[in-house]
């Protein structure tokens, strides 16, 4: 058996031509594959046996009274079934293994593409789509494999086995017998056609009959407060109504294809039978020949009815397949790209020389010109305000992009010297509201470490972040799942687990991206005291907009729209006009009305906000 | 109640008879249409056995005879035959295929109806994805098992009883070797069913978590990518594509070997009648149409086995789905009309909460002796943590929920005393997260009050402050709002719901505010709005923004279910008590919010 661990490259054999495609996908199972079609080839040949035995039996036996050789043929009869039953079997299996091997393997394929893709990509594919590829469009492919492909090459072999058989017992019965075979093959191409259309309308309808329910049971505050029941009702009868209508059209495409099909398909066999038996009564066939022929004759023809099905299905089949090939066809992040390797963690010495930087395809460069330099183990802020650049600088330094101008070095050698994955380890990041994974809170703090790690050391970890004793509340402690099966965490709780996970990495650069703001008041004392010992001999890289959370690095730069407008540290920075003194005054001054408005409001009531913030606007700038 | 009572797929593996019956009679009502298919389909399968009789007798009487006239007399029966099989056949797959949309139909429409009727709590304990499950797809394997299922089984098994009918006229000492293989297989062909059903199960099982994994690892990709887990989500997610691939591969193999086997029984038995018959034929007792009957009977007997085989399986899952759609349907409503509840024509008055205590569950209570005194026209805000039983108190007064003890009083009156009707549609509720049904926004306004003018909508719109945004839509007041609004922004979505309630009329208004931020210009409109709605209503107001806050008559701090403050806005600064720790925090917050000197020109004043 294959293992999942296989590593098969399918970028470097998509085509973009569908079959070629499909057939270069299959590597290392088509021999497989081609045996199961000679499985179902040679099963059909044997059933096609069957009814030549039945004319020896009753030509040689019956007729010229050699009765003893009837135990032969009985077992001729078991044995072919078993033969039969032996490769319809093995040819179900290998077939099987061959699309589900496919399957599987086509699956960890894109789960590996897909979280290595770039950001670039991320950021303009939407989830469910992607979802949907990887899942029902893999899984159609995998019913090309196992049903179409096979379906189609069943009723082929059967139709032309079986037809060799005739010919071989007449040629002008065989040839009268495949009269309405073109028909029936049109009549059913173009029914599978309509019923898939008509099917759809019916799907369709389906989901708007969904959506009026959803909406309603979502909305069951909105409904019962107006008392729109009545409403309600009168709307969903609507579309169950449509549905009802549009489920019996598709029901009258099929109440008149198959009792049609059934008189084309009947007559044909009358027809076959009225020639046979006048040709036997005549002597020109014999009657265990005629037998024969009537038994033949029924895998000739009915199975042509299916093939219009199995025609319509590939074409779906194909479309999907085109679809997941969009998404292999995409460049992964190249992770190992890079010539540089560190011996050991880097020092953490970042240096920007007129970085700019622009998102790809788009025409405004998000960065201009940056440069500054953050010595290892210091604290840089970047304050501004949301679209200035500040997120988009430091996704510059794990390259989830890449600077489109000037240099970043890391310890003086360019970024981009750094192989990705390499810079990733040495880079820790701590958002406002951190994403937590569904498994339990021990694994979500020892989440990508990359090491094993001992209980103690989770636990450490867990104190240090001031989570501990959080996680020693639940009833299953560390092990306690996390998200919707399990408890929900809050922003601020969610932030600790963070920084316990990124204590246990022990990463040489931080990234705090708007780690310090709006989290509950409560909290609020223990996250900073979690972070700063964090940030503790790490070059720090803090996002904010609030003066409380940079006052105490080591460099503030304020960003306005792509710029360094303003450098340096608190004091210098308190003492000069600008936008950061700005920004002081206005907080400072917000203090003063609150301790106006709680004086004010203890003596009158009436108070307007909008006179005196006006006032103050014009104040602030 | 457990999450895990809601996991889908569990069925119960016995046969029920008493839901079997119940699910029958979801089809007594269209009883011609029933009567009707199974009628056809026990005449077709009659006519399909009699085919293979009629071919013996070509044979027999035609062929070996060299009777040319009875050939054709023969081949008449037979295409006249073909013509009334397939007449029959469209007629039942237009009986049965009517009755099926029928019975979806009439299943789907009471199980709607009655979720109208059903109350808050059952909403609150049943997942919105369960319910929908029940609707749409526990109806029509209800609706398949009373049709199809029942069509396939009764041509199976009326196949089966009339060519073992046919095979005792030819020979009975040859139909007795058929006899015997029969019950074999059936009983083969189920087990393989059942097995192979097991695997499908734990393939779509498999599946979803499949689709969860990847949902969670794309929603994820920057921590992924951040922390450099590639590497170890590939394994793990490996694991999971092994579980696929060894379930659907086994269901796989088990199909493909499910034939085989069934055929190789029915070859032992063709054998022995091989053998057996000739030895028959030898002393004339059975003609040679008479073994290609059986050849023929044999060969084509499995199809009814293999039908009789599937619906058997198929059956079990219908029965479970519709134990579910049916505990759905059985489910009791909580609050319902009392005996001679009234509608007293208006519920303007005081609102008046006596020694109320309310729980959702037994022993967890949210309210305890709860009592507050509301004057009719008064605004009573309400603010404190999440849990602490603000919302419970506004579902108490919309009557979503009634007191476990205690009582509310409106304008004197014991509110169960009045019927559901005359309190839900006097109050006007705005919801935090407001929801929209997709359609235009007039529709959506128009939700108010179902007999509003195009005019009145407007005029509605135009005091909650949602017109001047309507129109500059492409489409003004047709624009399509989307599925769930999702085409709105949130605080257009807000102002939409506002209209709304304004277009009412509402004597008693209630509104929770919504938290998510929008920008300061929408702000202002539904600060405006919200003023408009309340001005001499009873209102109630969960409150998340200051200014709401400020200008409510009164302002009640809810923590633990007890009123922990109450008074205005000036009276809870003075006591310098949770109040005022929420006020100055807000205070600061939104002031840096307004404040944002990054902003250019100057940033719009919060109020207009």
């Amino acid at each position: 058996m294959q293992t999942s661990r296989d590593h098969f490259d399918f970028k470097s054999i998509v085509s973009e031509r569908r079959l070629v495609g499909l057939w270069r996908m299959l590597s290392s199972y088509r021999l497989a594959y081609v045996g199961a079609m000679i499985g179902v080839a040679l099963s059909a040949a044997l059933k096609a046996g069957n009814y030549l035995l039945l004319r020896t039996f009753v030509d040689d036996v019956l007729a010229n009274e050699r009765f003893n050789a009837l135990p032969l043929i009985g077992l001729g009869f078991v044995g072919l079934a078993l033969l039969q039953g032996l490769f319809t079997f093995a040819s179900g299996r290998w077939a099987a293994r061959t699309a589900e091997s496919v399957a599987r393997r086509l699956r960890n394929y894109l789960f590996d593409h897909i979280q290595r893709l770039s950001f670039t990509y991320h950021d303009h594919m939407q989830t469910g789509e992607l979802i949907q590829r990887a899942t029902s469009d893999v899984d159609a492919v995998r019913r090309f494999y196992a049903d179409q492909a096979i379906g189609m090459g069943n009723i082929v072999l059967m139709f032309a086995i079986n037809f060799l058989a005739l010919l071989n017992l007449h040629t002008t019965l065989a040839l009268v017998s495949v009269v309405v075979a073109i028909p029936i093959l049109i009549v059913s191409v173009f029914f599978f056609r309509g019923v898939s259309k008509a099917y759809d309308a019916f799907q369709d309808q389906e989901a708007k009959l969904s959506t009026v329910l959803q909406e309603n049971l979502t909305g069951v505050r909105v409904v019962k407060a107006f008392a729109r029941q009545a409403f309600e009702i009168d709307k969903f009868d609507r579309e169950n109504r449509e549905q009802y209508c549009l489920g019996r059209r598709l029901l009258l495409w099929h109440a008149i294809f198959w009792p049609g099909t059934d008189i084309l398909c009947g007559m044909q066999m009358l027809a076959g039978f009225v020639v046979g038996s006048l040709m036997a009564i005549d002597g020109q066939i014999t009657v265990g020949t005629y037998m024969a022929y009537a038994g033949l004759v029924i895998w000739v023809i009915w199975p042509l009815r299916n093939l219009g099905r199995i025609i319509v299905d590939v074409s779906t089949g194909l479309v999907s397949y085109g679809r997941v090939f969009e998404v292999i066809r995409e460049d992964r992040e190249p992770m190992d790209e890079g010539a540089y390797r560190p011996a050991g963690n880097v020092w953490g010495e970042v240096v920007f020389e007129d970085v700019c930087f622009r998102y790809n395809g788009e025409d405004g460069a998000v960065l201009h010109d940056v440069s500054f330099r953050v010595e290892p183990g210091q604290a840089v802020a970047l304050l501004g305000s949301t679209g200035s650049g500040k997120t988009s600088l430091v996704n510059l330094l794990p390259r989830f992009y890449e600077y489109t101008g000037g240099n970043l070095k890391l310890d003086s050698v360019e970024l981009k010297e750094y192989p990705r994955s390499i810079l990733r380890s040495q880079i820790g990041i701590v958002e406002q509201e951190p994403f937590l994974f569904s498994c339990t809170v021990r694994e979500n703090i020892t989440y990508g470490v990359g090491r094993d790690v001992s209980d103690e050391e989770v636990v450490a970890a867990a104190k240090a972040a001031a989570i501990h004793d959080v996680i020693e509340s639940f009833p299953k402690g560390y092990d306690t799942l996390v998200g919707e099966k399990g408890v929900t965490l809050s922003g601020g709780q969610k932030q600790r687990v963070a920084i316990a996970r990124t204590l246990l990495k022990d990463p040489r650069i931080l990234i705090l991206d708007d780690a310090t703001s709006s989290v509950d008041t409560e909290t609020e004392g223990e996250i900073r005291g979690a972070l700063e010992r964090l940030m503790q001999g790490r070059t720090t890289f803090i996002i904010a907009h609030r003066i409380q959370s940079v006052m105490n690095a080591d460099l503030i730069l304020v960003l306005d729209r792509g710029r360094i407008v303003q450098r340096g540290t608190h004091d210098e920075l308190i003492g000069r006009e600008g936008t950061y003194r700005c920004i002081y005054d206005v907080q400072a001054r917000i203090e003063d009305e609150l301790q106006r408005e709680i004086g004010e409001g203890q003596t009158s009531e009436a108070w307007e906000t909008s006179e005196v913030s006006e006032e103050a606007t014009y104040v602030a700038l | 109640m457990s999450h895990y009572e809601f996991e889908e797929e569990e069925f119960t593996t016995q046969f029920n008879g008493r839901t079997m019956l119940r699910i029958l009679k979801q089809a007594l009502p269209h009883w011609p249409w029933l009567i009707g298919f199974l009628v056809c389909i026990g005449v077709v399968s009659i006519g399909d056995a009699y085919f293979t009789f009629l071919s013996k007798r070509i044979v027999d009487e035609g062929i070996l005879a060299g009777d040319k006239v009875r050939l054709w007399q023969l081949v008449r029966v037979y295409g006249g035959l073909i013509l009334v099989q397939a007449t029959l056949v469209f007629i039942f797959i237009f009986l049965a295929g009517n009755l099926g949309q029928m019975v979806r139909y009439d299943l789907r429409k009471k199980m709607f109806e009655h979720l109208q009727a059903l109350s808050f709590a059952y909403f609150d304990r049943t997942p919105v994805g369960w319910i929908m499950s029940r609707v749409t797809s526990d109806t029509e394997r209800i609706a398949w098992l009373v049709t199809w299922g029942l069509l396939d089984m009764t041509w199976a098994t009326m196949n089966l009883i009339t060519s073992v009918y046919f095979m005792t006229r030819i020979n009975w000492q040859l139909a007795l070797i058929v006899f015997a293989a029969l019950p074999i297989l059936v009983v083969v062909a189920a087990q393989f069913r059942k097995r192979i059903i097991v695997e499908f199960r734990k393939t779509r099982k498999v599946n979803s978590k499949i689709t969860g994994a990847y949902n969670e690892n794309i929603t994820g990709v920057r921590v992924v990518k951040a922390l450099g887990r590639e590497r170890e989500n590939l394994r793990e997610f490996g694991k999971l594509t092994d579980e696929m691939y060894r379930a659907s591969f086994r269901a796989a193999w088990l199909s493909a070997l499910f034939l085989p086997v069934v055929q190789l029984i029915a070859a032992f038995a063709l054998g022995a009648i091989v053998w057996y018959g000739g030895l028959q034929a030898s002393v004339g007792v059975l003609t040679i149409g008479g073994i290609q009957a059986f050849v023929s009977y044999l060969t084509f007997m499995l199809w009814p086995v293999q039908d009789l085989a599937r619906v058997y399986a198929e059956m079990q899952h219908a029965i479970a789905s519709a134990e579910r759609s049916f505990s759905l349907i059985d489910a009791q409503p909580e609050v319902v009309d009392r005996a001679g509840a009234v509608d007293p024509g208006t519920i303007r008055g005081d609102v008046v909460f006596d020694g109320v205590d309310f729980w959702y569950e037994e022993d967890n209570s949210v309210l305890k002796d709860f009592s507050l005194h509301v004057k009719r026209g008064e605004t009573i805000g309400l603010v404190g943590p999440t849990g602490g039983g603000k919302s419970t108190i506004v579902n108490l007064v919309c009557r979503f929920y009634e007191p476990k003890r205690g009582a509310i009083r409106i304008g004197g009156r014991d509110y169960t005393e009045l019927s559901l009707h005359a309190i839900q549609s006097r109050i006007g509720v705005v919801l935090q997260t407001p929801h929209l049904f997709s359609g235009p926004i007039r529709e959506n306004i128009r939700y108010g009050r179902l007999d509003a003018t195009d005019v009145e909508v407007e005029a509605a719109a135009k005091l909650a402050g949602a017109h001047d945004f309507i129109v500059t839509l492409e489409k003004g007041y047709d624009g399509e709002v989307g599925e769930g609004g999702v085409l709105l922004s949130v605080g257009q979505k807000q102002l939409v719901s506002l209209a709304r309630a304004v277009l009412a009329r509402p004597e008693i208004f209630v509104m929770d505010e919504a938290t998510s931020s929008v920008d300061t210009l929408t702000e202002a409109l539904i600060q405006k709005g919200m003023e408009t709605l309340m001005r001499g209503r009873t209102s109630f107001v969960i409150a998340h923004r200051l200014s709401t806050i400020k200008r409510a008559d009164r302002i009640l701090v809810i923590e633990d279910g007890r009123i922990k403050e109450m008074g205005s806005h000036a009276e809870l600064l003075r006591q310098k008590g949770h109040y005022y720790r929420l006020y100055t925090k807000q205070f600061r917050q939104e002031r840096e919010a307004e404040y944002d000197v990054f902003r250019v020109p100057v940033a719009e004043p919060a109020a207009v």
